[in-house]
């Protein structure tokens, strides 16, 4: 069974990401309220997918994404964000994301980028 | 406050509620705002910075801020709480990052949404930049998108620095 980090300061967005995660068949996920807290869960567990949130306080998603790829760690991360201008999508790319998702999303888009990574 | 900033917003606004809770806005006439003029109940507040620079209002009267919230959770909350304050600052996060991307040559950076709750409440705008309100309505009640964005003083000379180029 999959098992999925989700990071994202808003309560809101994590229960609607887990919502969806769990209407395709998974439970087994770890909630994070930033980056910092982010990471040191994923120092602790093996995933099998990080779903991560951009704008947060004390560590960024950017920053949460730089520290996995330190950790030689090639596990799928998939930003979900406001942040899309080229530029930004360009910076997200370049630190290791491996996918995008702009919010505002629907729960269709969200099951689409779980199976592009097998994990549906 | 420049006219083509405004339709980024309405667009956004549009989106946002239609894509994250099915609800559709019917838009209303822009105004430009009285300061004293008070807020609905629950407002979301997100700074913007960049070659623009100022502040999105996201308001929202007690119903539809209600009813958004529990469309999103799952579960209707009694009473402005903090699941509601933690939604309303979403959306209006998500409605100011929508805006900004199609405003994208003002490269705008986005602050984390701040929320202020309570009947009557008010805030303050830039005196530099006209505040346009831009009033909705819904199924579940009325909200407003408050705007006050100008151009930051860099980018304005830029702007004109590339229209002398141009005409040279």
């Amino acid at each position: 069974m999959p098992k999925v980090l989700v990071a994202d300061d808003s309560g809101t967005m994590r229960k609607i990401i887990i919502r969806s995660l769990n209407a395709v068949g998974i439970q087994d996920v770890v909630e994070a309220v930033d980056g910092q807290e982010a990471f040191t869960k994923f120092q602790s567990e093996i995933f099998d997918l990080v779903l991560t949130d951009w704008n947060m306080p004390n560590k960024n998603g950017l920053d949460l994404v730089k520290d996995i790829r330190n950790e030689k760690s090639t596990v799928p991360v998939v930003m979900i964000t406001t942040e899309g201008e080229k530029s930004r999508v360009l910076e997200a790319i370049q630190a290791g994301v491996s996918d995008y998702l702009l919010k505002p999303f629907t729960s269709d888009t969200l099951r689409e980028k779980l199976d592009k990574f097998g994990i549906a | 406050m420049k006219s083509e900033y405004i339709n980024p917003f309405v667009k956004a606004t549009i989106n946002v509620f239609s894509t994250m809770v099915n609800c559709d806005l019917e838009r209303g006439p822009l105004q430009t705002r009285d300061s004293s003029a008070p807020l609905h109940e629950v407002s979301g507040i997100i700074g913007l910075t960049g070659r623009a620079a100022g502040t999105v209002v996201v308001s929202l009267s007690r119903e539809v801020a209600i009813q958004t919230t529990g469309v999103m959770l799952g579960e209707r909350p009694v009473s402005i709480d903090a699941d509601v304050t933690d939604a309303v600052g979403e959306i209006a996060n998500m409605i100011a990052g929508a805006a900004k991307r199609q405003l994208e040559e003002l490269e705008m950076s986005v602050s984390l949404p701040s929320v202020i709750c309570g009947k009557n409440h008010s805030l303050s705008f830039p005196t530099t930049a006209t505040t346009i309100v831009i009033p909705f309505d819904s199924d579940w009640g009325p909200l407003s998108i408050e705007v006050g964005l100008i151009a930051t003083p860099d980018s304005t000379e830029k702007s004109e620095q590339a229209a002398a180029a141009g005409s040279g």
